[in-house]
């Protein structure tokens, strides 16, 4: 099912949470809401959910307007950022409490309850758990409790607020590439919410970053990493180097650096500020071009394949982060304390008149 | 031994440090006082009443328990009872739902307003419903008009009880529910329960035990309640006397055996009472 939002805004009191909200979500689509803490995820899907009602705008699952339907009428099913199980409930009762509470009409038969939610605990490997109470549960586990339980309902929308924000690195990588193919079993569109950007290019369709109750982006994980639209998206996802300079002219000047900017060739002596991601970052060792500025290598910290330079600009006194492959780095034999000559590959300009960070 | 208010479930003991525990002297002496105390104000009154109690024989003692006033007065007693521990436990819940899962203006009013009998005198209480509803009150002259007797009556004593122990299962529920949230609720609709289930299914198993332990201090009061229900009551033989009222009657007439027989008999509920509070604190400590 299809989930249009459209100009969702939400105030407490005279904070604005939410902004004038926009997305179009197609059906099957996993799209992930990345944020810094307070950016209003949590609320945006809570309106979704029918938990918390919008100021104005609307929602419409499929071409239902869906606005002002109550939530247990909405069937989407919500993982919440705490979990939420009923803690008085065993995890086999957990899962079964959405196939119980519905009328008698509708209701499945004993037996057919007990083997949906068996099958459900076998999806999320909880069979032997089945009588276990919540307390008696590691925090990945509840977290699977509380899919299960959200997926015994058969919801067409699903909605997970940090799903994994509670679990160590390990199991959070497991657990989201399982939560991809299980959404891409089960058919469902989903929303999940995280502040984990990694997290968020890694499995979804696509990204919506949010910044202080507004949408600063929407794009698939690749759109938003390499064309960020604003400095805040630049800054949010990964690392990033900054140089400020003064843009003339279509050129960026900055210390000895004269970088091509031409989408700003119309420019007269603004102060801009460049924006380098640390693999956009080219190391040589001898100056090759005139547009390479000299550097001296402070620190080298090897992780994995990756290896992170922290470099000192020898004319604006500047550091900077620059990233290469491992195979490149063993090549150019690098050591701290060398002399290197550094350029930028990949740089995107913004005004700062335009934007705050 | 209904006079004992809790204004908030009592925490579970921390268990003391080394390092906080005072030296045994004065560990000692603490202890000795609340001892003394305890025996002198507490156990040896108990003793006492059974003593006065069983003064005259064991068939004084039935007697006095099995004459038709007293037997009235118990009867009324526990009618009264009946009908205040389901009306509060209802207004509980409602008021503790209220003001934990809503957010509203005046919300702390409301909070303080439910405390107002435990800050207002019984007496006090009492008379303002001779105000109110007594012949010269203020809606006495409506009520005789159409023939319905509230003050010196049973329903005057019910809404007596009703203001004294009106606080007492809100009270105990309000901070239960504030601190449990509505999370667990707000899953249950998104699984498509509706209010009524959710109630049922989530709410109420979580706060069962609170609930139940108002519920046990709301009936205690009741019983015993004594300055509220006196001024209402007019002190009818037979009719409109309640056990503390009664009890009251006869030691006035000297009628001390009977009297304290009376009174054993409320000690007696007082005690299950309070094996079935610990009970039920034991329980909730168990189930945390
Ligand atoms: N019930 C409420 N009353 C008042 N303010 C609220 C309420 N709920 C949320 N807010 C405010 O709205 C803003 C957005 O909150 P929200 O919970 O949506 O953030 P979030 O993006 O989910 O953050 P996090 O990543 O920390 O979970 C916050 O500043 C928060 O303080
Ligand atoms: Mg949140």
């Amino acid at each position: 099912m299809s989930i249009k939002i459209q100009n969702i805004s939400k105030s407490f009191g005279s904070f604005k949470a939410l902004d004038d909200i926009h997305i179009h979500i197609k059906t099957g689509e996993l799209v992930a809401l990345l944020g810094p803490s307070g950016s209003g995820k949590t609320t945006l899907l809570r309106i979704i959910a029918g938990l918390e009602a919008a100021d104005q705008g609307s929602i419409l699952f499929g071409n239902e307007d869906i606005t002002h339907i109550r939530t247990k009428e909405r069937k989407v099913g919500f993982v919440f950022q705490h979990y939420a199980l009923f803690r008085h409930m065993s995890v086999f009762d957990n899962v079964a409490y959405g196939l119980k509470v519905r009328p008698r009409k509708s209701r499945p038969s004993k037996k057919e309850i007990e083997e949906r939610v068996y099958e459900l605990l076998r999806l999320v490997k909880l069979e032997a758990y089945a009588n276990r109470y919540p307390t008696q549960l590691s925090g990945g586990q509840r977290q699977r409790v509380a899919l299960a339980r959200a997926l015994a309902v058969e919801p067409k929308v699903l909605l997970l607020d940090e799903p994994f924000g509670a679990l160590d690195a390990k199991v959070r990588k497991d657990l989201r590439r399982w939560l991809r193919r299980l959404h891409d079993n089960f058919q469902i569109t989903s929303i999940f919410v995280t502040h984990d950007q990694e997290e968020a290019l890694d499995v979804a369709d696509r990204v919506v970053i949010m910044n202080e109750g507004r949408i600063e982006q929407i794009g698939s994980p690749e759109e938003v990493y390499d064309h960020p639209n604003s400095p805040f998206v630049y800054d949010f996802l990964g690392n990033v180097n900054l140089f400020r300079g003064r843009l003339h002219k279509g050129k960026l000047h900055q210390g000895n650096f004269q970088i091509d900017a031409p989408e700003f060739s119309d420019a007269e002596n603004k102060t801009a500020i460049g924006y380098v991601r640390p693999h956009d970052i080219s190391i040589e060792k001898e100056e090759n071009s005139k547009d390479g500025v000299s550097a001296v290598i402070k620190h080298i910290h090897v992780v994995g394949p990756i290896v992170h330079l922290e470099l000192k600009r020898n004319d604006t006194e500047e550091y900077l982060e620059a990233e290469l492959t491992k195979d490149l780095y063993n090549n150019l034999q690098l050591k701290t304390g060398e002399k290197v000559f550094v350029k930028p590959k990949q740089l995107r300009v913004f005004i700062p008149e335009d934007y705050t960070i | 031994m209904a006079g004992y208010i809790p204004m908030q479930q009592t925490n579970p003991p921390l268990e003391s440090s080394r390092s906080t525990t005072e030296p045994r002297l004065v560990r000692f002496f603490l202890i000795a006082i609340v001892i003394v105390f305890l025996s002198l104000f507490l156990v040896l009154p108990l003793i006492a009443i059974f003593v006065k109690a069983f003064d005259k024989g064991i068939d004084v003692y039935f007697a006095s328990i099995r004459h038709p006033d007293a037997l009235a007065a118990i009867k009324l007693t526990l009618i009264v009872a009946l009908i205040i521990v389901p009306l509060n436990a209802i207004f509980g819940i409602a008021a503790a739902w209220l003001v934990s899962k809503f957010d509203f203006k005046g919300k702390n009013i409301l909070i303080t307003i439910i405390d107002l009998p435990f800050a207002v005198s019984p007496v006090i209480a009492g008379l303002v419903f001779v105000l109110l509803f007594g012949t010269h009150g203020f809606l006495g002259p409506w009520l005789f008009e159409h023939d319905i007797k509230i003050i010196f009556a049973v329903p005057g004593i019910v809404l007596a009880t009703l203001f004294v122990t009106l606080p007492f299962v809100a009270r105990e529920l309000i901070p239960l529910m504030q601190a449990q949230g509505s999370a667990e609720e707000e899953a249950s609709f998104t699984l498509g329960a509706n209010g009524w289930k959710t109630f049922l299914f989530v709410t109420l198993p979580k706060i069962k035990w609170g609930l139940l332990y108002g519920v046990i201090l709301c009936n205690a009061r009741s019983i015993g309640e004594f300055g509220a229900v006196s001024v209402v009551s007019g002190h009818i033989r037979g009719l409109t006397n309640t056990m503390p009222l009664h009890i009251e009657i006869l030691y006035n007439e000297y009628q001390f055996s009977a009297a304290f027989a009376v009174a054993s008999l409320m000690s007696i509920l007082a005690i299950v009472t309070l094996v079935v509070k610990n009970f039920i604190e034991w329980k909730t400590k168990t189930n945390k």
